[in-house]
């Protein structure tokens, strides 16, 4: 059976932390809720898992691709019109090494960009349950449990504090 | 005492340590009294290379003596070593003092107790007084080509007499030295007037004077540190002065038609680089075999090492600024001073100089996870400090034999010149001489800075936010 | 450093968010005053196009005059944004939370300024079709005959601009996806179709945070280095070329990138204290952000002085005759030796002597005068760089003028500010100028030490 989200919307933040740790008795993974906040907090502050990721492969990856597009453009430029100027040799080094250096950086950056949205888990064409009271400053932790859970997860989070339990957005926000 | 375990913290235990008060002032006093059999051997072997470099000193003044330059290049690199690194050192305190850097603590007075080899300097200093060339060419052809009447200087037309810089040099380096030692005897007061009540004899009567009559009222802190701000902002501009006045007197203006106004930059930047990285390396000995584990935590590693990057860094882009404005300029002395100093005569050290100042660090400091090591900035901090020395060796050895001093520019490429066995005395002296003091010096003043320690853990505790454990700062920066 | 009231998520957002929520009446007024100056400098360049380059006061030696003294200003003000936010990033400086969005705006809109600065300057703007990519990786048209110099500095201005205006734009927008979900929230219509999508489907979940923190330092540390290069490119612009005396000097790249960083930082001062005055952000743009910003600035002020000093003292160490020309054309005849007064007086003496106490940092009218004399003195210096240089060529030269600018060149000029002020207020109209997450976090962070009777303000500190 398909799993079903819920979402506890909290005023206090360590209501939430109280409610993830209840999720945990209640045997719900970790994989199935999580925090939703409208700034960043401690990493572990909730007692939530701690996220992997490979963010820092992708600037190293750029770099290399950056590099090689940098040597090949500049030195094929210089190759491409042998003509001497001011007594520098044909191919020069000092020229292609500002250029390249940019190409470098570009790519690398590029990259990283590419990296953060993409290990960030972005862009999401649906939203899925979500509350605009988030960005107030409300904490939500959204659960996703089976259906004929849901009853036992909403009493949990209403238990620990939440101010309001929201199962089904009729509008869903879109993303 | 000792660490407090912090196992559920983010970073593991040995990020943050903050040693409890009440111990710091006896465990520092009894490691300060203490001389473990390796610091004594370090001390009898630096003290062996003092004693063999007097000797190479001696012999290459009775064989070559004062009257050329030419013979005193490996004297002058060593000099310059000793002086980039050490005259930069004391400043790392003052800088992280005034941007109020809580991971300094622990090398606070690693860094200052440099300030004693601050004599040293003005000894080592005294007999390149004596080689300078005189401002006025003695030999001048009249209307002889390419030859100069007043050689370059950063004096110009001399209205200071013609050897009035080599006196203006000590007067700056004296200056220099005395107001390290006051920056260090203000920085120690409160330590020796806690160490004066449990020291005896002739430590008991040193501590006594030396912390004259400081009970740590509230003004007396008050202008302790005033005093600290002050007079660690004016040796940051002396010793950026001094810094550029001997980079132009011993090296820039001696190779004829060396026009480089980056280069006292270059030198400023190699003397913060090194120092820094000497100190990561006497912090690394200090955790690993001095029982300063206690005090040393990582965050200070983790925290230098991205200044020492930075350095690092910087050191690579004025390199490069100075390489590619003096390439593209293509006029004739520009290609030979390249030559001379980059490429050819000394290109192999250049070549050693670039992959120790930046090549190694940059490659061992670009992993968070060696940055957050102790060995990995130490590492990266021995390199550095290696570079240095062959920074010093390339350009001063090269700019006390680059020829005759007077001409309007070099005319062609000198050779390579090689030390003699006197050359290896005295830069082994210059070296075991620096070594020598500061192992003695350490001994006398404590290598860790209690009250700054103290003050440290009363700023800084581990928290519990929610569901973790932070460092909890006060007055962050 | 923290001396500001914990402040709830609602009244942040209704705060940071009013410029955008809701519009004054002056607003409108001031962007049709803005709009009208830039479309009276877009006619002067289209006038000059259009008759030549007759029209400006350039001429034989100086063919460079206030369009790239002007390119080199704008260029200097980007590097503000990168300076501030990736270095008060690294060092984790918790002041530095209101500045960093402001700053890296105005580095976006003052790079694509400079931009144009050459482009109108080359008179025939259109050639840059020249710069095709006929080959794989060669970006030139050879076939034309156009005798291109391949290994020219000039080259490297494109891709060090490119580079840096494409690593800003991507660094403000990620660092904006949070901000824009917080619209998102706010808003209905097409606005939030619009702020819906560039927010990606932004939730906040931990992960998100995580990746954003890394991804401010990660950019941060990729940025430093780009941004150092652009302003080091510029300079090796002048100082690559050995003909002009003054320019063909090592110094001028550090000596550069320190000046940028010292116009750009005082002007984003400026930028804070004005958006503090106009949107009533006295809770967040705080008297300690400008005095800690007053303090750095006597610091990069300093530092700029320094390598001033060194780039004058070399310049007459070469003893060599046409390179003392120059230096006695700027140091001792007028108007040129007024002008220099003016211009070390004004960046260097007045403000370094304004921001040395605390009370002057913390009055923020004179940080405005301090923080304007510096810009103007920037411009000054820039201007003394190249018009005296040129005026003294002596190779290969045979005509000896010096330079008065135009008409047309000083509206096109005046209208380069009066562009960047215009985009600064179209941005401020659509998304915050304030990172809402940042001041949010800080709150969060902020806690307190007892020693003793005293409480002492502490932040939270992962690392």
């Amino acid at each position: 059976m398909a799993k079903r989200p819920i979402l506890g919307l909290f005023e206090d933040a360590n209501y939430a932390a109280e409610a993830g740790d209840a999720l945990q008795q209640a045997d719900v993974s970790q994989d199935d809720y999580d925090f939703l906040t409208d700034a960043p907090y401690p990493e572990g502050a909730f007692g939530e898992r701690e996220e992997r990721h490979h963010l820092y492969w992708f600037p190293f990856v750029g770099a290399l691709v950056g590099l090689t597009a940098g040597i090949l453009m500049t030195s094929m430029t210089q190759l491409a019109y042998p003509l001497v100027q001011g007594g520098k040799p044909i191919l020069s080094l000092p020229p292609m090494a500002v250029i390249t250096y940019e190409s470098t950086m570009l790519s690398a950056i590029i990259f990283t960009i590419i990296g953060i949205i993409f290990e960030s888990r972005l862009p999401r064409p649906k939203m899925g349950l979500y509350d605009t009271r988030i960005t107030e400053g409300y904490i939500g932790v959204l659960v996703n449990v089976e259906e004929e859970q849901l009853p036992k997860v909403s009493a949990l989070l209403t238990q620990a504090g939440a101010v309001d339990v929201v199962q089904e957005n009729p509008e869903p926000v879109t993303a | 005492m000792a660490a407090n375990s912090h196992s559920e913290s983010h970073y593991g235990p040995e990020m943050w340590v903050f040693p409890v008060a009440s111990q710091v002032t006896r465990e520092v006093s009894e490691r300060t009294s203490a001389i473990p059999m390796a610091f004594g051997i370090g001390l009898g072997v630096s003290g062996l290379l003092l004693g063999l470099g007097i000797i190479g000193f001696v012999i290459r003044a009775m064989s070559d003596g004062f009257g050329a330059h030419g013979p005193w290049g490996y004297y002058a690199a060593i000099f310059s070593f000793i002086f980039m690194v050490t005259g930069a050192a004391p400043l790392a305190a003052s800088i992280f003092r005034v941007t109020k850097s809580h991971w300094r603590r622990p090398l606070t007075r690693v860094s200052e107790l440099f300030s004693l080899i601050g004599i040293f300097n003005i000894l080592l200093f005294i007999p390149l007084m004596f080689v300078l060339p005189a401002f006025r060419n003695p030999n001048l052809v009249p209307l002889a080509e390419n030859e100069l009447d007043l050689r370059r200087t950063i004096w110009f037309e001399v209205p200071i007499g013609a050897t009035a810089p080599q006196w203006l040099d000590l007067l700056g380096i004296a200056c220099l030295a005395l107001c390290a030692l006051v920056l260090l005897w203000l920085s120690a007061v409160p330590d020796m007037a806690q160490a004066r009540l449990q020291a005896t004899g002739f430590r008991r009567r040193f501590y006594g004077v030396l912390a004259g009559h400081w009970h740590g009222t509230k003004s007396q802190w008050i202008n302790q540190k005033a005093g600290l701000a002050l007079l660690g902002a004016f040796y940051f501009m002396l010793l950026v002065f001094m810094q550029f006045t001997i980079s132009s007197d011993y090296a820039q203006s001696l190779i004829p038609g060396w026009k480089d106004s980056i280069f006292p930059v270059i030198y400023t930047l190699t003397g913060f680089q090194s120092s820094l990285g000497l100190m990561l390396v006497i912090l690394f000995v200090l955790r690993r075999w001095g029982g300063y584990k206690g005090y040393i935590g990582i965050s200070l590693f983790w925290s230098a090492s991205k200044i020492l990057l930075g350095l690092t860094l910087l050191w690579v882009y004025h390199m490069f600024s100075f390489g590619i404005t003096y390439w593209y300029g293509r006029l004739e002395v520009e290609q030979n001073i390249l030559k001379y100093l980059l490429f050819q005569s000394y290109g192999w050290l250049f070549l050693a100089n670039l992959i120790f100042s930046f090549f190694l660090p940059f490659l061992t400091l670009l992993w968070n996870p060696v940055r957050r090591s102790d060995w990995g900035p130490a590492l990266a901090g021995a390199f550095v400090l290696i570079g240095a020395f062959l920074f010093s060796w390339r350009i001063f050895v090269g700019a006390f034999n680059a020829g005759d001093v007077y001409n309007i520019g070099l005319e062609h490429v000198p050779a390579f010149a090689g030390p003699d066995l006197w050359d290896v005395l005295i830069v082994l002296g210059g070296l075991g001489g620096a070594v020598f003091i500061y192992l003695l010096g350490s001994r006398l003043i404590p290598t860790m800075c209690a009250w700054e320690i103290k003050e440290g853990a009363m700023y800084q505790h581990m928290g519990t936010f929610m569901r973790g454990r932070y460092l909890v700062l006060a007055k962050p920066e | 450093m923290q001396e500001g009231r914990v402040l709830p998520a609602r009244e942040i957002n209704r705060d940071l968010l009013r410029s955008i929520l809701t519009t004054p009446n002056w607003y409108w007024v001031t962007v049709a005053i803005m709009a009208i100056i830039v479309l009276g400098a877009m006619s002067a360049a289209g006038m000059m196009i259009n008759k030549g380059m007759g029209l400006t006061g350039l001429n034989r030696p100086v063919m460079w005059g206030f369009f790239i003294v002007n390119f080199v200003f704008w260029i200097g003000i980007s590097h503000a944004g990168v300076m501030l936010s990736a270095i008060l990033r690294l060092s984790k400086a918790e002041w530095r939370r209101p500045a960093t969005r402001a700053a890296e705006v105005l580095t976006v809109f003052s790079l694509m300024t400079a931009v144009m600065m050459p482009l109108i300057h080359t008179g025939r703007p259109w050639r840059l079709v020249y710069w095709v990519y006929t080959l794989p990786f060669v970006p030139y048209d050879f076939a034309r005959g156009i005798w291109p110099n391949v290994r020219s500095p000039l080259v490297w201005d494109p891709s060090a601009i490119f580079t840096y205006l494409t690593s800003s734009i991507l660094f403000v927008m990620v660092a904006l996806i949070p901000d824009m979900a917080v619209l998102r929230d706010r808003t209905t219509g097409i606005r939030h179709q619009a702020y819906a999508l560039m927010a990606m489907g932004w939730q906040g979940t931990p992960r998100q945070w995580k990746l954003q923190i890394i991804a401010g330092i990660l950019l941060s540390a990729l940025i430093l280095p780009v941004f150092v290069s652009v302003h080091s490119i510029v300079s090796w612009d002048f100082g690559m070329a050995v003909s002009v005396k003054s320019w063909h000097s090592t110094i001028f790249a550090p000596y550069l990138v320190v000046g940028a960083v010292h116009s750009g930082v005082s002007a984003v001062v400026f930028v804070m204290i004005l958006l503090r005055w106009i949107y009533g952000w006295e809770n967040y743009i705080r008297h300690e952000h400008i005095d800690a910003l007053g303090r750095l600035l006597i610091v990069v002020a300093t530092g700029w002085f320094y390598f001033f000093v060194m780039e004058v003292i070399f310049g007459f160490y070469g003893r060599e005759a046409d390179e003392i020309a120059v230096r006695n054309f700027q140091f001792t005849q007028p108007p040129w030796n007024l002008w220099f007064i003016f211009f070390t007086g004004l960046t260097y003496f007045l403000p370094v002597s304004l921001w040395l106490f605390k009370w002057t940092r913390r009055n923020l009218w004179i940080m405005s005068i301090a923080c304007i004399s510096v810009n103007i003195g920037m411009w000054l210096e820039r201007f003394l760089i190249i018009v005296p240089g040129l005026a003294q060529k002596q190779m290969f030269t045979f005509d000896w003028y010096t330079y008065a600018p135009s008409a047309v060149e000083i509206t096109i000029i005046g209208g380069t500010f009066a562009m960047v002020t215009l985009l600064m207020l179209l941005f401020s109209k659509v998304l915050p100028l304030i990172p809402l997450y940042d001041i949010k976090e800080g709150d969060i962070l902020k806690t307190e030490i007892k020693i003793g009777r005293a409480t002492v303000p502490a932040t939270f500190r992962e690392d």
